[in-house]
Formats: C-alpha cells, structure tokens, sequence
C-alpha cells in the first residue's frame, strides 16, 4: 500500500528526514511517535504530495485523506458545507448532491454533532472542530487517512472520544497514519508504531508483541 | 448662501463620476495587477507598474495623462476621461497592494486543505480564498476608497469643476474663503461618513454571513 525508501528531506541543510523507509502492506493504523522537531509532519506532508522528497523514493497506492493539526476548517462555511462543498464540486447532478449532503448529515450523526450542522467552524470547540475536519476529510472516500497529532489540545475525555472515533473508522476498512507525540494515545490506537528521532527511525514496533509499549518507547525519548 | 450651496453641490456628480470611476479601474486593474504578478515576465512588469504608481506624485500623473494624452495617443481627452483614467491607474496599485496583503495573511493551511480535497484551482480561488481575502480587506477598500474621493479634488489643476474648485471660484468672486470651503469640507464630510456607514454595514453583513 505504501512505500517509502530511503527518504530525505532537507531544510537549509538540516536533515529533517534521514533515510527513511517505510513499508505498509495492508490496512491498519500506524502510529507516528516522536519528540516535537523529530518529522512526523514532514513524514505525512510528502505522503500527501505537499511536499518532495529531496532524495529517496515514495510509492502510495490509493487515495489519501489529510487531518490538519489546526484543522484548517474553512472559516466562511458552516459544518455543513465545509463538508460537502469538495465532493460537490465533482457530483453536479442535484440527485448526487443530495447524496452528498444526505451522508454528511449521517456522518454528523454518528460524530454526535448533528446539532453544530449549520455553524460556523469559529463557534465550534476544538473537539468539535476535529470531527468536522474527520468528516470532511472522509468524505472524498480515501484509502488511507492521514492525521496530525489529532488530539493537542484537546482534554483527556475528548482524547478517548477521538481514540474511538478513529478506531471505527479504521475498522471500516480505511488505513491511517497518525503522527503525534503523546504515546498513551498512540499506544491505544495503533496496530504498529514507529518512532522518530531528528528524522531517523529508531524504533519499530507492532504494538500487541509489547506488554507495555509506552515504557518501552519512553526510553528513546531521552537523551542518552 | 443657499444659492453659493447650490453652485458648489453642481460639482458633487462630477466628484461622484471621478470617484466611482476611479475605484471601478482600480479594483478591475488592481485585481488584474494581483494575478500577474504571480506570472515572471509578466509579474516583474506588473511589480514594476505598482512601484513606478506608488513612487510618483498623482498630481503628476493626472498631468501625464491629461496634457500628454494628445501627443501620446492622438486625442485630447475630457476632463472626466482624465480623471477616471488617471485616479484609476494610480488606485489600482494601491488596490493590487491591498489584495496581495490580504492573500498572503492567509493561513498557508487554506490553500493546502483545498489541495488535499482535490479541490481545483480555480475553485478554490473562487470559493475558498476571495471570499476569505475579500472580507479581511474591506476595511482597508473602505479607506482606499475614501482616500480617493479627496485626492479627486486635484482635478481642479487641470481646470476640472468638482466641488473644491467651485468653492474656490465662489470665494474669488465673493472675496469671502470661510463659507464657501466650509460648504464644501460639509459636502465631503458627508460624502465620507456616507461611505463609512456603507462600508459598516457591508462589514456588518459579511460578518453576520458567519454568524447566522
Ligand atoms: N517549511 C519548513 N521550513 C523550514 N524548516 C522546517 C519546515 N517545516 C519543518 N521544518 C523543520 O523540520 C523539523 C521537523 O519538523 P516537523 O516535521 O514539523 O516535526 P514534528 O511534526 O515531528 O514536530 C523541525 O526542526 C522544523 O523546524
Ligand atoms: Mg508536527
């Protein structure tokens, strides 16, 4: 499904990705680990073309979706229609736009915030924020969704809500690759996860051989 | 006094005319300015153009305009045609200016949300950015506006009749300068608390667009 060989990426000069390879065969969800700075974003960012690669090479197969730490909800549309708007622009038959519609309004359902349907993102707290930004991005139907750090700032119980709420959509058969530095989070959610370190992978781990990852992957946070 | 009010307000049409055409360019060439220069050729020229406009006295470039036009284009132009021609070219690099602020204090994240939903350029130009750009910029089209509508009053150097140089020749004639320019300070005054009130409730309503 997806890979990454050797891959680098600079910024002046600084290797922000260092050989890194990567290999995902099927669908599951893979965690991202790293201290703030190690190139997790970076890591998603060029597996959602927003940036090259300056060496190495990057094969994936199948549509992807992308999460934005921020959000990056469109400010001047409601819920609704931020969801909506992109696969609207492709079905232009007024049937399939309302199948468009039909189904953001399920997906708000289920995300428990079909009241917020016609607000604007400003008037929506962080958690609600983000399950617009999931519907939006599962409305384009992709085969791997990609999520940065999907929880900062949001409160213990809003977390748990989120580890839920991603865990069904990657039982529905959508790969993910979450990127976040909170390993109890990533520990929960992930089938494998993989540690970055100043752009280098040190540790690569499925998360069920493990009895306790997080203290196992709390070790590589440290300085030697 | 009722009849030296009358004289003066013959000019606010005409005022009306140099500003309302004046804007109309700038925004159509300013907004035309801002697409070029994303180009490299073209964008070198268009930064070119928006430099040389704001580097020279507009009273110099009505005179370009009015007084070389014949030698220029081979037609002597009226004054209206002038004015709107010269206000127009000299806003529009004030407007191309307004706009590439307003673009580039958008969030970076915008444009890449619109690229990660597939959304196509034009669309997202369309639907995603202006409408965005347009309403962090209004405040600053409200004051380019108003500071049009007072530069227009250097018409009057190429003998234009607007509501300045009326008031000038009824304080000639009268030998009198407090009345008539206190009628027209009133008249522009009132034009520009007008445009504010306009430009509020426009503000008011792009806002409330968000709110309801
Ligand atoms: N556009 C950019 N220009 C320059 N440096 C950048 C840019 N994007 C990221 N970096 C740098 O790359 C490093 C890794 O950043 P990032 O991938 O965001 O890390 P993480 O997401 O793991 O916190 C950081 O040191 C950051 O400063
Ligand atoms: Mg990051």
């Amino acid at each position: 499904m997806i890979k990454i060989h050797n891959a680098c990426k600079r910024y002046s000069g600084v290797n922000v990705l260092d050989n890194v390879s990567i290999q995902v065969k099927k669908s599951g969800i893979l965690g991202l680990a790293g201290p703030s700075g190690s190139g997790k974003s970076t890591l998603l960012r060029c597996l959602q073309k927003l940036e090259t690669l300056d060496d190495g090479s990057l094969e994936c197969n199948g549509k992807t979706g992308f999460m934005f730490q921020d959000f990056q909800l469109f400010p001047h549309m409601t819920a609704l229609e931020n969801i909506v708007y992109a696969p609207n622009l492709s079905d232009r038959s007024a049937k399939r736009r309302r199948n468009n519609e039909k189904r953001a309004r399920e997906m708000l359902k289920n995300l428990g915030i079909e009241s917020k349907m016609y607000e604007y993102p400003e008037s929506l707290s962080g958690g609600q924020k983000q399950r617009v930004a999931l519907a939006r991005s599962l409305m384009v139907n992709p085969d791997i969704l990609l999520c940065d750090e999907p929880t900062s700032g949001l409160d213990v119980a809003t977390t748990m809500d989120v580890v839920s709420l991603l865990k069904s959509v990657g039982e529905t058969g959508v790969a993910m690759i979450i990127a976040s530095h909170d390993l109890d989070f990533l520990t929960k959610i992930s089938d494998r996860i993989i540690l970055l370190r100043e752009g280098k992978i040190v540790v690569d781990i499925k998360t069920e051989e493990h009895k306790n990852p997080v203290i196992y992957l709390k070790k590589y946070y440290v300085d030697d | 006094m009722i009849s030296n009010c009358y004289y003066i307000g013959k000019g606010l049409v005409f005022t009306l005319q140099l500003m309302f055409g004046g804007i109309a360019i700038g925004v159509i060439l300013g907004t035309l300015l801002s697409i070029l220069r994303y180009g490299r050729v073209l964008g070198m020229l268009a930064n070119g153009w928006v430099s040389l406009i704001r580097g020279t006295p507009l009273i110099l470039q009505l005179s370009i305009v009015y007084f070389m036009a014949p030698s220029i284009i081979g037609v002597r132009l009226d004054m209206l045609s002038a004015g709107v021609i010269s206000f127009g070219l000299n806003s529009s690099a004030y407007v191309a200016e307004i706009l590439r602020s307003g673009v580039e204090s958008l969030p970076k994240g915008q444009f890449e949300a619109a690229r990660t939903l597939g959304i196509p350029d034009f669309y997202m130009w369309k639907d995603i950015i202006l409408p965005q750009v347009i309403r962090n910029i209004w405040p600053a089209m409200v004051n380019e506006i108003i500071a049009l509508l007072k530069e227009t009053t250097l018409i009057s150097i190429i003998g234009g009749m607007d509501i300045m140089r009326r008031s000038q020749i009824i304080a000639a004639e009268q030998f009198e300068y407090f009345m008539p320019l206190c009628i027209a300070g009133a008249y522009y005054y009132c034009l520009v608390l007008f445009i504010e009130f306009i430009g509020r409730k426009v503000e008011r309503r792009m806002s409330h667009d968000k709110n309801s």
